[in-house]
């Protein structure tokens, strides 16, 4: 028994991921343990200092290219890249998180599992909210860098379960509107199940195929193999229908526009920015490192779920009337331009990268301004209700407005300058009529958001129109954080489309 | 004159500012004031540009921006660009003076949104770098849509988005012609390209860049059957809202055509112009024929600029010195003559509450200077020799004829048939409008002598419509060397 | 029974005789058979309890929940503990730190768990 060989470890490697597992097992006990008086104060800077030294940790590795725990694990350029972007945007929509000021006791209840309108739910809704949320976000969060590096398919499955289960708890503590935000949490639980059951069926028939799990014994299993090709074909699709659900892609998507609008809006920015990060880190890591030699079999299918993603997405978002589906649909819409780059393979890894961060962070600010518009309900979500902002709170309007014009690709904004690099990638690896529906599609979704800026600025305003609330530093902090990098990006982006391109291509030895 | 050049493009944007001060301050008519002021050394900036013009091209300021995504900061003046800037320039200032000294509501920020589109213009016109260009041409569009959407008529809301929509489809066709150019090419350096006649490139992609680059472009010239936004804009936009989307928004379009599609996929555009050219004559005879069933002023001057917008793309689509020089005059002569018709329909309406040529009538007898400038302009519009219209019109159709092809005579002659449709219509109008006995809106007019505000406006216009028709040679001159450079590369 | 269509006369055949092996025996059944309904009859059927009054629903004890898990939990650590148990003496001390992080993590939620009250019984 004694040839059982330990793998070597690279603790340096998994630091980042190991400071903010290691910030949530804290937090779990600070919860324990910690007076109730303190949790709150203790909680938010245990999180934040977490993050941010998991952060360092990251740019102390930034040349890190190494493959660790047998295989598990592979750190390389693109990995930490989207490892520092999930802690960045982390790091802001935890702002929204911690906001205290907007709702007495914070967007969140102790409990979620209280049914809806009975007398325990109504009570918590006076009380404090639960400061469980930090840490299930830290899991969250940590799970979604492991997401990113993966090195063989388990590991894949298991960052993906400890991502996702946080977030479907999280979806169901919105303090207001209680019903849907279980509705989501549920719909979003259980599809997500099924996501992950054809995830792991995926893994199995390729491990049939290729004897292994790992995506670099899979990219050699494709040349060597004696299997039958519909093994690898019946895995391939199965493993992708897991990950395009995580990435909303149709016909994956349905669930997105009834979670994003039931869940709490800073869990909803969280899952718009951190998770199309993580889910797409894997799409590319999967696609680019395990199945990059057979991408002439996959590469017309995953095309024609991106065009089906762009032009649905695009047409459905015209028609909504609430500002949180409208995102969603729009979020769907993003999703198949960043399909875009996943079938461009490695000529455009470093745009997406760059368009993640780029909208990331614009969603980030538009859900934290999403927060600020409330009545006596809550947040005033419907689009009729935002008619006529622009008289009142004119700043908020023109801030929102930007943002919007930024969705919408307008130059010197980070919109354009992400989708102009994404798409000259893809153009240049001859995904020509990609870029063509892709940019057909963006004049789509130009109108939603236009219909936006007509509804703030030129509608009359309604009977009783809701009021612009002033946040707390937090808030403030992530909507300017959001606006600021808008438009840097869309100025002087040269410096991150170099880091992106230093990221180099995933490591595929 | 790099400083010049610069000032050019940033005055505007210190307008901006200034009324923005304004605002803060609490004093909306100062900042006004000190936008128009500020238009004013923006348009003193593009004159003092012209005395420089022994270099080719005359200026020319190159700075990297974002190297990864082929934006360079590359900027400069020629021949073909300067009368546009000019005119721009010109616009916009009389557009402000126009807005600042008759008290409009809300006047201020109107201003400031004339500036911001004039920086976009400005911008377009002076840009020597493909993406440089493109981020210009959408610039134009939001303050555009503000305008029209903020001060426009009745139905403002449906014609802005339609605006909007209608742009933007052009312009991110436009910007797929631009990856197909820059992804290929390598260098998004329009010059560059146009000196090595396309940058190498096949005389398939050429044809691939060149058909979006047009399309892109010909939404915003229009080219009939893109054009059915500009109606609906022109018509719904407030008077210098139309005077700078007849004036100079079209402009962009079709110097984009000349500069950027020909220019740098020249290949392309000889095997497109013969489609290019069908479907302007088709422009120019739909357009006429639209005309003469119009019953409402402003969309009837809309519908004549997409009848001139036609002839100045014939003038492209025959790739010649004349055709091209043609089609550069012939914008220059537009951006007066429908700026000045546009400023006239304004006062007609303002005056008498309708743009319906059925109520309106008998002008002449109760606003006897109102109406001989609408005389005046109408004239100029159809062509008539001496004035402005005249030139670009002709020798788009002699162009035309000198290719002599049968295709191309026949096209030159049904051209010629559309320039009779233009009298035709305009004398039509001219009746309606301004003979006849005084219909019950021109009868109930008020105020009907011109104001002093508008003297200043009309009168620099009608100026600049007679010094071009009289002394073509002034704008030809520059233009000609210019576009013998584009050529030279085809 | 040869020609081109031939094979799938007997497909043919086969659904007829299928067809009325269905009805005849049905309608055998329907004949033969003692008709006698009765309320107790129609209730569902919930292995050999009652079932259940008032509404479709039954609630079980949330506390059994709690123990379904916290046993799914510890059974699932014993199973990675026993192969580690035969083999850890050849593996060095950094295995048993290894495997005592791990069992930390899971004692970490059972101790979540007593502070927050849910291990009473009441």
């Amino acid at each position: 028994m004694n040839d059982i060989q330990l793998p070597a470890i690279d603790y340096a490697a998994l630091l980042p991921m190991l400071i903010v597992f290691g910030a949530a097992c804290v937090g779990i006990l600070v919860e324990a343990f910690a007076p109730r008086g303190w949790r709150f104060v203790i909680q938010v800077s245990l999180t934040i200092g977490g993050l941010v030294a998991g952060l360092v940790a990251i740019i102390v590795n930034r040349d890190l290219e190494i493959t660790t725990i047998g295989g598990a694990v592979t750190v390389d350029g693109p990995g930490l890249f989207l490892q520092g972007a999930i802690i960045i945007l982390g790091i802001v929509s935890l702002g929204l998180i911690a906001e205290r000021r907007l709702e007495r006791g914070g967007p969140f209840v102790a409990e979620a599992a209280h049914a809806a309108n009975s007398d325990g739910d109504k009570r918590q809704e006076r009380e404090p909210g639960a400061t469980e949320v930090f840490p299930l976000t830290l899991f969250a969060i940590a799970g979604m860098m492991l997401f990113c590096v993966s090195g063989d398919l388990l590991t894949m499955f298991v960052a993906l379960e400890v991502f996702s289960l946080p977030l479907y708890l999280l979806c169901g503590l919105a303090r207001r509107r209680r019903l849907i935000s279980q509705e989501a949490a549920l719909k979003y639980f259980l599809l997500g199940a099924f996501a992950s059951a054809f995830f792991l069926y995926g893994v199995a028939l390729l491990y049939g195929y290729a004897g292994t799990v790992s995506l670099t014994g899979i990219r050699e299993g494709v040349l060597q193999s004696e299997q039958s090709g519909i093994l690898l074909a019946a895995g391939l699709a199965l493993l992708a229908i897991g990950l395009l659900f995580k990435a909303a892609a149709v016909p994956f998507h349905v669930w997105t526009p009834d979670v994003y609008q039931g869940a709490p809006t800073p869990v909803t920015a969280l899952m718009a920015a951190c998770t199309k990060a993580a889910a797409f880190g894997g799409l590319l890591r999967v696609f680019n490192v395990a199945f990059e030699t057979t991408a002439w079999d996959w590469q017309p299918v995953l095309a024609t779920v991106a065009i089906l993603t762009m032009v649905v997405g695009s047409i459905l978002a015209v028609a909504q009337t609430d500002i949180k589906r409208l995102l969603a649909y729009s979020s769907v819409a993003n999703a198949g331009y960043l399909l875009v780059g996943v079938v461009s393979l490695n000529g455009a890894v470093g745009s997406s990268l760059f368009y993640l961060i780029a909208y990331g962070f614009s969603v980030l600010g538009a859900f934290a301004m999403v927060t600020l518009v409330r009545d006596s309900e809550g947040e005033a979500t419907h689009l009729s209700r935002w008619a006529g902002l622009g008289k009142g709170s004119p700043l908020f309007s023109a801030l929102f407005t930007f943002l919007m014009l930024g969705f919408a690709g307008i130059p010197l904004t980070s919109g354009f300058t992400s989708k102009f690099a994404l798409f000259s990638s893809a153009w240049d690896s001859d995904q020509s009529v990609l870029v063509i529906v892709g940019v057909l599609s963006s004049v789509v979704l130009a109108f939603p958001y236009l219909k936006v800026v007509v509804l703030l600025w030129l509608n009359p305003p309604g009977e009783e129109t809701p009021t612009v609330s002033v946040p707390s530093m937090l808030t403030r902090a992530v909507i300017f954080a959001g606006v600021a990098v808008t438009f840097v990006l869309g100025v002087a982006p040269s410096f991150l489309l170099d880091i992106v391109a230093d990221a180099g291509p995933f490591l595929a030895k | 004159m790099n400083a010049v050049l610069l000032a050019v493009l940033i005055v505007p944007v210190l307008g901006i500012l200034a009324v923005a001060a304004g605002a803060w301050a609490g004093n909306r008519r100062l900042g006004a004031v000190l936008g128009t002021v500020f238009a004013g050394v923006g348009l003193f900036a593009a004159v003092a540009l012209g005395f420089d013009h022994s270099g080719r091209p005359w200026t020319r300021i190159t700075e990297e921006w974002v190297p990864q995504l082929k934006l360079s900061f590359d900027i400069g003046v020629d021949g073909v660009s300067y009368p546009l800037v000019l005119l721009s320039a010109f616009l916009t200032f009389l557009c402000c003076l126009y807005t600042a000294w008759k008290g409009t509501e809300r006047g201020d920020a109107l201003i400031a949104l004339l500036l911001a589109t004039n920086v976009g213009m400005l911008g377009v016109f002076v840009s020597y770098n493909l993406v440089l260009f493109f981020v210009f041409f959408e610039i134009v569009l939001l303050p555009m849509f503000a305008i029209i959407a903020g001060w426009g008529g009745p139905a403002r809301r449906r014609a802005a988005v339609k605006f909007a929509l209608y742009t933007l489809l052009g312009s991110l066709l436009l910007l797929v012609g631009i990856f197909v150019i820059v992804t290929q090419a390598g260098t998004g350096d329009i010059l560059a390209l146009t000196e090595s006649g396309g940058g190498g490139l096949s005389r398939g992609t050429q044809l691939l860049a060149f058909t979006l680059l047009a399309l892109g472009l010909a939404i915003k010239a229009p080219l009939w059957p893109l054009h059915s936004w500009l109606p609906d804009a022109h018509t719904e936009a407030p008077t210098v809202g139309s005077v700078i989307l007849a004036g100079v928004l079209l402009k962009m379009g079709t110097y984009g055509l000349i500069r950027v599609a020909v220019g740098v996929a020249p290949e392309g555009a000889r095997q497109a112009a013969p489609t290019l050219a069908v479907l302007a004559v088709v422009a120019i005879l739909v357009a006429g024929l639209v005309c003469l069933a119009q019953t409402e002023l402003k969309r009837l001057i809309a519908y004549s600029s997409v009848g001139h917008m036609g002839f100045v793309l014939l003038g492209i689509a025959t790739l010649t010195q004349a055709g091209l020089t043609a089609a550069l005059i012939g914008n220059v002569a537009h951006g007066l003559i429908t700026g000045l018709l546009f400023f006239l329909a304004g006062s007609v309406k303002d005056r008498a509450h309708t743009g319906e040529l059925a109520r309106l009538g008998g002008l002449r007898e109760v606003a006897p200077g109102l109406s001989g400038m609408l005389g005046f302009a109408a004239i100029a519009s159809l062509g008539l020799p001496g004035l402005a219209g005249f030139w670009g019109e002709a020798f788009a159709v002699y162009a035309a004829i000198q290719r002599d092809q049968t295709l191309w005579t026949v096209l030159a002659v049904l051209a010629a048939i559309g320039a009779a449709l233009a009298a035709a219509y305009l004398l039509r109008m001219l009746r309606l409008v301004t003979h006849g006995p005084p219909g019950e809106a021109v009868a109930g007019m008020s105020g009907t002598g011109l104001r002093a505000v508008e003297v200043t406006s009309f009168v620099p216009l009608a100026a600049g419509a007679l010094v071009v028709g009289l002394l073509p040679f002034v704008v030809q001159a520059p233009i000609g060397e210019a576009v013998s450079g584009i050529l030279q590369a085809i | 029974m040869d020609g081109y269509l031939g094979s799938y006369a007997t497909l043919g055949v086969l659904l007829v005789v299928a067809g009325a092996f269905f009805v005849v025996a049905y309608t055998a059944n329907r004949v033969l058979r003692t008709n006698a309904p009765s309320a107790a009859k129609s209730t569902s059927y919930e292995c050999g309890l009652d079932p259940a009054e008032g509404s479709d629903w039954a609630q079980a004890q949330i506390r059994y929940y709690v123990y379904a898990f916290l046993y799914a939990l510890f059974a699932v650590e014993s199973v990675f503990l026993f192969p580690w148990a035969v083999v850890f003496d050849g593996l060095g001390m950094v295995s048993v730190a290894e495997m005592g992080v791990f069992v930390a993590v899971l004692a970490l939620g059972l101790l979540y768990a007593w502070r927050k009250g849910v291990l009473t019984w009441t």
